[in-house]
């Protein structure tokens, strides 16, 4: 159990931290830059910017023009070749359609034609479906025929999955881990180096009261930290949490365990603060890069994905991401959630292995 | 009994220039008496730190003995630190926390409800209660860490180099502090290497060079067997460990 050396050994070290108000506000400065900039900029996908122009100025050509317009997918701009051609080709539209003519004349209509740049081969076969959808109802109309089939979209997860759905987990994984990681380790070289370690040494305190006084203190933060940036994120970017706040937060609570104890061990590994930065550096760097941040793990090599699928913060960005997207519970014991624990563990051992009071406090 | 006791102290380190170990604490013995200020005096890296680090558990004893009021430290380091105040060199401390509440914070250590504002009054620090380390001064500073070394009431006090850089008023503020310390039946324990300091304080010295002591005994039977000319412990000092320049 907490004994009361340890809580008052957090209660200091929360009062350290809360009368450092220019830390506080850094903590939070780059995870709500980020949401702000999403918040600004939207993440729905822009329409495409089609040209169209009309040589043949009929009204199967203005129906035809109407039924584009009703899509979604796209802006409509008139224009002659000339300038369509043009704006295509520095990258103003995505592309352009001319109607012939002689689009009235249905028994020897000339090809429609639609100019795109050929490097957008995505967008170009969307749109091209969009226009041929067109093209169908309009003939449908000429011949007086309805449908025979009709499709409509159903969505099986019945839910909106946006870029920042699936970004949030992750920038909150990232966040745990860079405040943890300070908070243990870079506190750790720090009061080294002030001789406050071993001032405290040489009083019959315990390693073990030191090390779960910080846990807790910085566990507070970290849930406070967090919650402050996941609740401006909901405000804001109205993102849905499916699964239970409960296993989120559990899951947040064993990640922040994870890299508290990885920041002992790299804070004792590391002698001085310029020492520490590289090594914290090559632990959290290649970890934000490969862990399934920004993008999911699925997209890297096949070879190396078991490899990152093993790194602690795959662990906490897929837990996170899939309570947050998929509404899974954290005790489904899941392979991510399974790995969770399993890295609660080694850093543990570590923390224990390299957190050398007599070491540490030199 | 001895309040301490130390027999055949060695303590080694790597040298960085050479493979071999360079030994710092070259086989140290003395015994301290209950109530008594002895001063261990040498010049820089002489062994001073060291020495007391030993003794207090902050750093491994390679070969020898030491113990307080019985205790073997090597043993039972935290039964010592139990009984023992201990005044660094380095005297920083946690950011922006009140004397106060430092002194509370001390004091849970050792599982002991202090009141901050008795410990306060001994140092005579009592209207910075509510001030942080860094706003002191240098002699407040060290008076503050002494405060904060009396929150067990140890049986023996230890300060390394109390008084380096500290101008001569703050100096004899320190020692007046000191004294009393020892009058109301501290046993203490200190390094300098200020003579006025030692032949002002100590019951006993020790002078020590390059991790030996060369001579024990009381300052004044020392100068009167070293220095009759002079009559002080400074040329008692240099003459026994040579005049040539210390890093």
């Amino acid at each position: 159990m907490i004994s009361s050396l340890q809580l008052h050994l957090s209660k200091i070290f929360l009062k350290i931290f809360l009368r450092n108000r220019q830390a506080i506000l850094f903590s939070l400065f780059f995870p709500l830059i980020f949401i702000g900039a999403f918040s600004f900029s939207g993440s729905e996908p822009q329409p495409f910017l089609i040209g169209v122009e009309d040589k043949s100025n009929s009204p199967f050509s203005s129906e035809f023009i109407e039924n584009l317009e009703k899509e979604d997918l796209f802006t409509l701009i008139n224009g002659d070749f000339e300038n369509l051609k043009l704006s295509l080709e520095e990258g103003e539209i995505d592309g352009f359609i001319v109607i012939p003519e002689n689009f009235e004349e249905i028994e020897n209509l000339d090809a429609l034609k639609f100019y795109v740049d050929a490097s957008q081969a995505r967008q170009a076969s969307i749109i091209k479906q969009a226009i041929d959808r067109s093209l169908v109802s309009i003939e449908r109309n000429i011949r007086n025929m309805s449908p025979l089939f009709s499709v409509e979209l159903e969505d099986v997860k019945s839910r909106n999955q946006r870029y920042i759905d699936f970004l949030l987990p992750g920038l909150l994984a990232f966040m745990i881990m860079n405040l943890s990681i300070a908070g243990s380790g870079f506190n750790i070289v720090e009061y080294r180096r002030r001789g406050i370690l071993k001032r405290l040494f040489v009083t019959p305190i315990k390693p073990r009261d030191f090390m779960i006084g910080i846990v807790l203190a910085r566990m507070a933060i970290v849930l406070v930290q967090l919650s402050v940036v996941l609740s401006i994120a909901l405000l804001l970017l109205d993102i849905n949490i499916i699964g239970s706040y409960i296993s989120f937060y559990c899951a947040v609570i064993l990640g922040t365990l994870i890299f508290l104890c990885i920041g002992f061990a790299l804070g004792s590994l590391a002698k001085t603060q310029e020492g520490i930065r590289p090594v914290v550096g090559l632990v959290t760097f290649p970890q934000v890069i490969l862990s399934g941040v920004f993008f999911p793990i699925s997209s890297m090599p096949e070879l190396v994905q078991p490899i990152i699928y093993s790194l602690p913060l795959s662990s906490v960005v897929s837990s996170l991401r899939e309570i947050a997207n998929d509404g899974a519970s954290l005790f489904s014991f899941s392979a991510s959630t399974i790995g969770l624990v399993i890295w609660v563990m080694i850093a543990f051992f570590i923390s224990i292995r390299f957190f050398v009071w007599k070491e540490v406090a030199r | 009994m001895n309040i301490l006791e130390v027999r055949g102290l060695e303590k080694s380190y790597p040298d960085p220039e050479s493979d071999k170990n360079l030994k710092a604490v070259d086989g140290i013995s003395f015994i301290l008496e209950e109530v008594q200020i002895y001063g261990i005096l040498g010049p820089n890296g002489a062994g001073k730190t060291t020495t007391l680090e030993m003794i207090e558990g902050l750093t491994d004893i390679d070969k020898g003995y030491a113990a307080v009021n019985g205790i073997n430290v090597a043993d039972n380091p935290y039964a010592v630190k139990e009984i023992i105040g201990v005044q660094l060199q380095s005297n920083e401390y946690f950011d922006s926390l009140s004397l106060k509440e430092l002194l509370v914070l001390f004091g849970k250590l050792y599982q002991n409800n202090v009141d901050p504002k008795d410990l306060l009054n001994k140092v005579d620090l009592l209207e910075k209660i509510n001030s942080k380390p860094e706003e002191l001064s240098g002699g407040q500073k060290q008076r503050f860490s002494i405060a904060c070394a009396l929150v067990n009431e140890p049986k023996v006090l230890f300060l390394d180099e109390p008084t380096t850089g500290l101008d001569p008023q703050a100096k004899h503020n320190l020692w007046e502090l000191i004294k009393e310390l020892n009058l109301s039946g501290m046993t203490i324990i200190l390094t300098t290497h200020n003579m006025e300091e030692a032949e002002n304080l100590c019951h006993k010295v020790a002078i020590m060079d390059k991790g030996r002591i060369l001579i024990e005994g009381n300052p004044k039977d020392l100068i009167h067997k070293y220095d009759q000319e002079h009559g002080n412990l400074e040329n008692v000092f240099l003459s026994l460990t040579g005049k040539e320049l210390r890093d």
